[in-house]
């Protein structure tokens, strides 16, 4: 019996994992020297929801309709929604599996809180509001997951924002452990075909400590006490990854990240340019840094808005569409054409080029499915992220708004995978991450659905 | 563990009952069910292998095929039969002998049906080149107390399947597919940890 144990790792980056710190991570690197090991594509935009999700069913976010965490369920002003696995309709690789009677263990898979019914095990995502509610499916599983834990088992690391850094080490590094501890635990209650996990610690841990870590950032001060804390962080997922190869015995393993990491410069804060511009009037302008509400807007005289995040979405108020729509809909598109020409040539504060990339998503998508926004940007291909807070009245500021983060999200993430007859693979440097649930069925003897966007590399 | 029940498919030739019950059987395997599909075409070249197609032997292949639902229903399986089964007391004698059972009347027009006639028998049984053949000369018992009618000369399949796995569901003897998603406050709360971690 064919058997596949995944290690996936939130924000998990290739120049690290493949290159700078690959001697040191000597689980990882026989993996890649035994099969496969190369850079992994994102969606885009290249953020935990919808990328794991998409992975999962080999389907763009616009065949999904998730965008990101926040969606728009109808074009009032209000109504971005949180997704959660209700969202996600497309089939995903474990529905498959279980379809032709193979069990599945499904830990941790960002889209999957509230869990559904499969042939096998689900633990919710980190989206799980707290362990009150019913995260597990069966049910039951969630009594023994702090027993599987070897402690406690943590859904996510708490009290992100802090300034206390020691802290935020000791709390990531104690999730990590846990949930890999519980991932080998719950592996063996079960003869799982499939069995997947997805840790959120790399993630965590790189936007708290990104500045501390690499010398390319511009906070990096040689000889810091945090400098070795990202490496030593790897060298510690690596020695789980080798634990768990070691717990999945004749299993084979691959190693998967949903997107990569890299330095942020900065933020632009999208809606002071959109009112410099004289896209967005607010009704009175705030006095201090203030996360822009509806309610601030004067609608009538406004033509688009927007939303900070790791890339920035914006959105425009089109007559018969918005509420308050003002932008006659034969102008749309001119007008969508002009903000997203702006944006691209919005330099940073002594005008250099930073490289800004607005998308439309027709241009991107497959499908265009629930409410997209229209346009998506990626300010300093996602070296800058977008600030959506109003009230500092520059454009340009060098500290997140939202509180210190020194990282941001890079497309490529890492795929490892100590596959045999690998040598036989379509070669590549870069996969695609809708390759990985074609390449899972495969893997399982099964056919690939024509509807899954990526191809099999097997 | 989910409790096992037989799902019972009952109608004339052609009607539809193979076809739901694959459908059926591939939900309740993704949503984790033990399944078992007994198709009367199948059961008639292995279980009822010699059997013909007289009233007595009707009975027994239908007597035989419930007495294997009961068999794996009583160890958790989801029985699907998938059968022409046309006589109203033989049905109703194995949901007495199995109890937690689920009759699916797939009803069609002869019309629909002998437009449709995929393996050509109805063709033949109005030839009279095949005798006893249900619905043209021999008989077939409606049931009269179905958990679900479906009629599949107008209904979609997508709409059919719905509406079986919505019957289940409010029997309780399935899992439901989805559950409610965030209350308001664990909304909000989401909302602000997504905040915290800069994702929003």
């Amino acid at each position: 019996m064919k058997r596949l144990v995944i290690i996936g790792l939130d924000c998990f980056t290739p120049q690290w994992a493949l290159e700078q710190w690959r001697d040191d991570m000597p689980n990882l690197t026989a993996l890649a020297e035994q099969g496969v090991g190369a850079h992994l594509h994102s969606t885009i935009p290249p953020i935990t929801v919808p990328a794991w999700s998409c992975m999962m069913t080999s389907k763009d976010p616009g065949q999904l309709g998730i965008y990101g965490f926040r969606n728009r369920t109808s074009y009032e002003y209000d109504a971005l929604k949180v997704s959660d696995s209700t969202w996600v309709t497309a089939r995903t690789v474990w529905n498959y599996l279980s379809r032709n009677r193979m069990k599945s263990l499904v830990l941790s898979i960002p889209g999957t809180y509230p869990p559904k019914p499969l042939n096998g095990i689900m633990v919710g995502c980190f989206m799980t509001p707290d362990k009150s509610v019913t995260y597990t499916y069966p049910e039951g599983v969630k009594e023994v997951l702090d027993q599987a834990a070897g402690g406690e088992y943590i859904i996510d690391v708490k009290d992100f924002r802090t300034e206390n850094k020691d802290q935020l080490l000791t709390a990531v590094n104690e999730m990590t452990a846990a949930r890999f501890r519980a991932f080998r635990a719950l592996c063996r209650v079960d003869d799982f075909d499939f069995a997947m996990m997805v840790e959120m610690g790399p993630d965590r841990l790189q936007h708290g400590f990104w500045r501390y870590c690499d010398p390319t950032h511009r906070l990096f001060e040689p000889g810091n006490p945090y400098q070795h804390v990202l490496h030593d962080y790897y060298v510690s997922i690596d020695d789980e990854i080798g634990r768990t190869v070691e717990a999945a015995a004749d299993a084979s393993v691959m190693v998967v990240s949903d997107h990569g990491a890299q330095a942020m410069d900065g933020a632009i804060c999208i809606n002071e340019w959109l009112q410099q511009r004289g896209y967005l009037r607010l009704k009175q302008q705030p006095t201090a840094r203030t996360r822009l509400t509806s309610d601030m807007i004067d609608w009538a005289n406004t033509k688009a808005w927007g939303e900070g995040g790791y890339y920035g979405r914006l959105f425009m108020n089109v007559a018969g569409r918005e509420p308050q729509g003002c932008i006659p809909p034969g102008a749309y598109e001119s007008l969508r054409s002009e903000i997203a020409a702006g944006l691209e040539t919005q330099g940073d504060e002594d005008g250099r080029p930073i490289g800004t990339r607005v998308l439309k998503p027709e241009d991107v998508y497959r499908e265009v499915n629930n409410i997209a926004p229209d346009l998506i940007v990626y300010f300093g291909n996602l070296n800058w992220r977008s600030a959506g807070t109003v009230g500092d009245r520059v454009i340009h500021i060098r500290e997140n708004d939202t509180g210190p983060d020194d990282a941001n999200h890079a497309p490529d993430g890492v795929f490892v995978w100590n596959a045999a007859g690998a040598d036989s693979f379509r070669r590549s440097d870069s996969y695609s991450i809708y390759d990985i649930a074609p390449t899972i069925l495969r893997f399982f003897g099964l056919g690939v659905p024509e509807d899954m966007i990526g191809a099999s590399i097997m | 563990m989910p409790k096992g029940f037989t799902l019972w498919f009952t109608g004339l030739s052609g009607a539809g009952k193979s076809t739901l019950a694959e459908r059926v059987r591939d939900i309740l395997l993704e949503r984790g069910m033990k399944v078992e599909v007994l198709d009367g075409d199948e059961v008639r070249t292995n279980l009822s292998k010699g059997l013909g197609y007289s009233k007595e032997d009707r009975d027994t292949n239908i007597r035989r095929i419930g007495w294997v639902c009961n068999l794996l229903t009583r160890n958790e399986v989801v029985a699907i039969a998938a059968a022409i089964s046309p006589y109203r007391e033989i049905r109703d004698e194995n949901r007495a002998l199995i109890g937690r059972f689920v009759e699916i009347y797939c009803a069609c027009d002869i019309d629909t049906l002998k437009g449709r006639d995929p393996k050509g028998l109805y063709e033949k049984a109005l030839r009279g080149e095949i005798k006893n053949f249900t619905g043209v000369d021999d008989p077939y018992e409606p049931p009269g107390r179905a958990e679900v009618v479906i009629d599949t000369s107008c209904e979609s399949i997508d709409d059919s399947v719905r509406k079986i796995i919505a019957t289940l569901e409010q029997l309780n003897y399935i899992p439901a597919g989805d559950a409610r998603g965030y209350t308001e406050d664990e909304e909000e709360a989401i909302k602000q940890r997504l905040r915290d971690l800069g994702y929003i």
